[in-house]
């Protein structure tokens, strides 16, 4: 089974002053386990719209997209138990505390009753938020919070995780953590989606890379296929090569 | 345990446990009320005990004035000694201006004294209008029955004063029982003797036991003090568990889960009502002690009305209204895209089902009725005649169902907000307009339309009933409307074709706008009779206004096109072109509808108008933002006006229709919005741009 399937997706809206607008034209992509797909493109590519129409908040207008077998305009439920989905713009609840925040998102996607406790203890060890589980999340900093919010991603072990701009307002330090755990992630042979517009990002996380330019995919491939493509070495190069192609081409 | 009961146990408890965390949730929903209410009740029995000893201990002052002020001296005085052992003392102050006394509060009450021809003069004199007959009227009338050389006392006090208006009261009832001492002693002198007083013993029996008065009064108010008290307890948590999680960002989160929209409103309507029940019934629980303690009387006992068994009955009947309302509360969390936006639209919706609820207090409207259908009202009603001992089994299971339906359906609705792209996911505003002409700042426009209210006030104080209602209306609609809103346009640059929306419209409009507006006028007639029974317009200020619309010697057929086409292109070009399309950039669609509703009501400058005329306000901003063109509007506009004066032409009121008519009047009006909604523009499946992509 191919963990993520996506034919055609689109995503039409109708603006007041731009009329109809096409934030996802037709794309169409499918990722392996074990994998980092990279969803590379600027602000306003239509990286988050497609990610939102693969987590179920945003239905497509045409096309398909399947999470581990699972239709997201038929089986919507199904898809969200099969996925974690990480943004800058999904909050934790503030009032809760770690492990109350990892036990409610465990329950919730219906990880079994019987072993959420040792789960969470589970948890609570691999990401290092022992000293501060007991504490109230809007008390904890930055970083902490960016730990415990990758955790209950990942809380009732689903096999494909989003993760859209991760490190979107993180520091320096804080951003090669999460480089890192989503490392370590993609090796427990879990299927990851990761947007950014960071090419040093994509180009040491992901093992495939789709360049998503106003809404259409312009290409796709490992790094060593791009760079073959249009004979350019650095990341940065490439993208620049098929954003200005796009542009030389009639807009959608 | 199913999975979906497990994961709805897990976001109330959830909820519940984050709710409880929250100081400012718990402070504003359960600690405030249930301070506050037995604080203020408190406050208000002491503030008015204190008040009414203080009337009672004073000394009051009062002063004779008139011609035939020496000859009454002796009896005045004479009045104010009686009853001076049982409560308030009376002095007289010698002044040389009793009137001017009066207003400095030297004096707390003046009596004239004159003879009677002078007080029924003056009464013609207050009544004297254009063109009325200079007769007495109304409550006036004995006065034309007295003798004209009697001697006539009147008490002059100032309402606006408590120690006056009392002494007023006072000095009345004692004067009147100096007059029966007086008339007694003339019959005595006259021969007669205690068989003057025996003439005709006149009594009365009331048939309802005490328990059944204070049913009555209860039932009155019950219905109404719940729904305050479950708006109060429930709209914190609502506001915050919706509207809140969106300003948070959690509920992106929530939404990327397992769980379902249903399961989730169905554990967010959960914690609302529960929130609310709570509230409502710890309130109860409070003015129970309340009445316990006899702090807030009743004609009978509060047990001898409601029983336990009645108690629990009455909370089964009213818990579909409970779950109405914690509906209600989530669908405006829902709908909104903020806090602050969930408070705005939270205020008119508490007033409309407030209106509901005051059902119970209108007379001679049985639950056997249409009123059955409408919800809330059909449980106030439904509560009053339980109280009273009037229960209508049948009828009551009927409300039972409706409000239940109602809330049913709410949730649905709610549960719909959670699929609702635009309001789900945060959007940054650079590519979602809201439509309207370019932003200008909101006090700007409000000052300018202040000033045309003010141009207005001043115009309508300065031409009398004389004045050609030609000339006022040229003045009014064409100079103030038309040429203020035409300046605005030139002085802040506004592309006048965008403001005014003149496009035209699809051909289905026209079919609703022909159904929309006699059903339409219907309703507003319903809610005129509605806002009378809180405002009571006198008959002689109707008559007055209809003399003043159709003055005699001028054609009605001539005087139509003023009164109908006039009103609905020059008020249209004001209040829905201009007012509402600046309003529309800064005002969701219905914040913006009632203000520019309530805008269109105050221009009307008159109170009694106020209610009727911002309801049509309402529905002519609903219009042309459904339609996206102030053609519809004007033609409704001048259809209602239209049809008003025809009505009142030949005499058919609308204010005689049966509740059922309403009721079918109603039925047409929302058929009518139906077809607009069905047709309006953007009817097109949309979403907003997402905010970052």
């Amino acid at each position: 089974m191919i963990p993520v399937d996506v034919a055609g997706l689109t995503k039409i809206y109708v603006d007041q002053s731009r009329g109809e607008v096409r934030a996802v034209d037709d794309i169409s992509f499918a990722c392996q386990p074990g994998e980092i797909f990279g969803l590379l493109g600027a602000n306003g590519a239509g990286k988050t719209t497609t990610l939102r129409m693969l987590s179920t908040i945003l239905a497509p207008s045409a096309g398909r997209a399947a999470v581990m077998g699972h239709d997201v305009a038929t089986a919507p439920e199904h898809v969200r138990r099969s996925l974690g989905f990480y943004s800058a713009s999904t909050a934790l609840y503030p009032r809760l505390t770690g492990r109350e925040t990892l036990e409610f998102f465990a329950r919730i996607n219906g990880f079994p009753e019987a072993a959420v406790a040792a789960r969470v203890e589970a948890l609570i060890t691999r990401f290092g938020i022992g000293e501060y589980a007991g504490a109230r999340v809007d008390t904890l900093s930055q970083g902490m919070k960016q730990k415990v919010s990758i955790a209950r991603t990942v809380a009732h072990d689903p096999p494909v995780l989003i993760f859209d701009e991760p490190s979107v307002g993180l520091d320096v330090l804080n951003a090669l953590e999460m480089q890192k755990v989503i490392g370590e992630l993609r090796d427990d042979g879990k299927t990851i989606i990761f947007s950014t517009h960071i090419m040093s990002e994509a180009e040491r996380l992901c093992d495939r890379i789709a360049i998503i330019h106003r809404g259409r995919i312009h290409a796709c491939g490992t790094l060593a296929e791009l760079r073959a493509a249009t004979g350019r070495h650095y990341l940065e190069d490439i993208f620049v090569h098929y954003v200005e192609q796009a542009g030389a081409a009639p807009t959608p | 345990m199913s999975p979906a009961t497990r994961r709805i146990a897990t976001l109330f408890t959830t909820e519940l446990r984050t709710m409880l965390r929250d100081r400012r949730t718990v402070i504003m929903s359960i600690v405030l009320p249930v301070v506050l209410m037995p604080v203020f009740l408190f406050a208000q029995q002491l503030m008015e005990e204190r008040r009414t000893r203080a009337l009672e201990a004073r000394a009051y002052t009062y002063a004779v004035d008139g011609v035939l002020a020496e000859e009454a001296r002796p009896l005045v005085a004479a009045a104010a000694v009686r009853g001076e052992a049982r409560s308030a003392r009376f002095r007289e102050a010698r002044v040389d201006d009793p009137g001017a006394a009066l207003e400095r509060g030297e004096v707390d009450v003046v009596v004239d004294a004159t003879e009677a021809r002078a007080v029924q003069e003056a009464a013609r004199h207050e009544r004297r209008g254009p063109g009325r007959p200079a007769a007495l009227v109304g409550a006036d009338e004995w006065l034309a029955t007295l003798p004209p050389d009697l001697p006539a006392l009147t008490v002059v006090y100032r309402g606006d004063r408590d120690a006056s208006e009392s002494a007023a009261a006072r000095l009345r009832e004692r004067l009147g029982e100096e007059q029966r001492a007086r008339r007694l002693a003339l019959a005595s002198d006259a021969g007669f003797g205690a068989e003057v007083e025996a003439v005709l013993a006149v009594r009365e029996e009331n048939l309802s036991g005490g328990d059944e008065v204070a049913g009555l009064a209860l039932g009155r108010v019950a219905t109404l003090l719940l729904l305050v008290f479950l708006f109060t307890g429930g709209a914190i948590v609502a506001q915050d568990t919706l509207a809140g999680e969106k300003e948070r960002g959690t509920l992106e989160t929530l939404l990327t889960t397992a769980a379902t929209r249903v399961e989730i409103v169905t554990a967010k309507f959960l914690l609302v009502l529960a929130v609310g029940v709570l509230i409502a019934g710890v309130q109860v629980a409070n003015l129970l002690v309340y009445v316990g303690f006899e702090l807030i009387p009743t004609s009978a006992p509060l047990a001898t009305v409601v029983t336990p068994a009645l108690a629990a009955g009455l909370f089964l009947f009213v818990l579909p209204l409970a779950a109405l309302i914690s509906a209600m509360l989530l669908l405006v969390s829902g709908y909104a895209r903020s806090y602050r936006e969930a408070q705005i639209n939270f205020m008119p919706m508490m007033l409309a089902c407030a209106g509901l609820a005051l059902a119970a207090m209108m007379p001679a409207v049985p639950l056997r009725s249409a009123i059955v259908l409408v919800p809330i009202a059909n449980i106030s009603v439904g509560v009053k005649e339980v109280l009273v001992g009037r229960a209508d089994w049948l009828f009551l299971a009927i409300a039972w169902a409706v409000t239940a339906g109602a809330a049913g359906w709410t949730m649905r609705l709610a549960a719909r907000t959670l699929s609702t792209e635009r309001l789900i996911v945060p959007s940054t505003g650079e590519t979602y307009e809201r439509p309207g002409v370019p932003a200008l700042r909101p006090e700007r426009i409000f000052t300018w339309f202040a000033v045309m209210w003010a141009v207005l006030l001043l115009v309508s104080l300065n031409t009398g009933p004389d004045f050609d209602i030609r000339l006022q209306l040229l003045i009014n609609l064409g100079g103030i409307f038309v040429g203020g809103s035409f300046l605005f346009m030139r002085r802040f640059r506004l592309d006048w074709r965008e403001t005014l929306l003149l496009r035209v419209p699809r051909w289905e409009v026209w079919v609703a706008v022909l159904v929309g507006a006699p059903s339409g006028i219907a309703v507003g007639t319903g809610v005129f009779q509605l806002a009378n029974r809180i405002v009571p317009v006198p008959v002689e200020v109707l008559e007055s206004f209809g003399q003043y619309l159709v003055p005699e010697g001028m054609s009605f057929w001539m005087l139509l096109p003023f009164l109908t086409l006039m009103p609905g292109v020059c008020e249209e070009i004001a209040f829905r072109g201009v007012l509402q399309q600046s309003l529309r950039r800064f005002f969701r669609p219905v914040p913006a509808a009632l203000l520019v509703g309530i805008i269109f009501g105050l221009f009307h400058v008159s109170l009694f108008r106020l209610f009727p005329t911002a309801f049509l306000g309402v529905l002519f901003a609903a219009v042309t933002m459904l339609t996206g063109s102030i053609y519809p509007a004007m033609v409704w506009h001048a259809l209602n006006n239209g049809i008003a004066l025809v009505t009142g032409y030949y005499g058919w009121s609308l204010a005689a229709l049966e509740p059922a008519g309403y009721a079918a009047a109603t039925a047409l009006l929302a058929l009518s919005f139906w077809i607009l909604w069905r047709t309006r523009p953007d009817a097109d499946p949309r979403s907003p741009a997402p905010g970052r992509t």
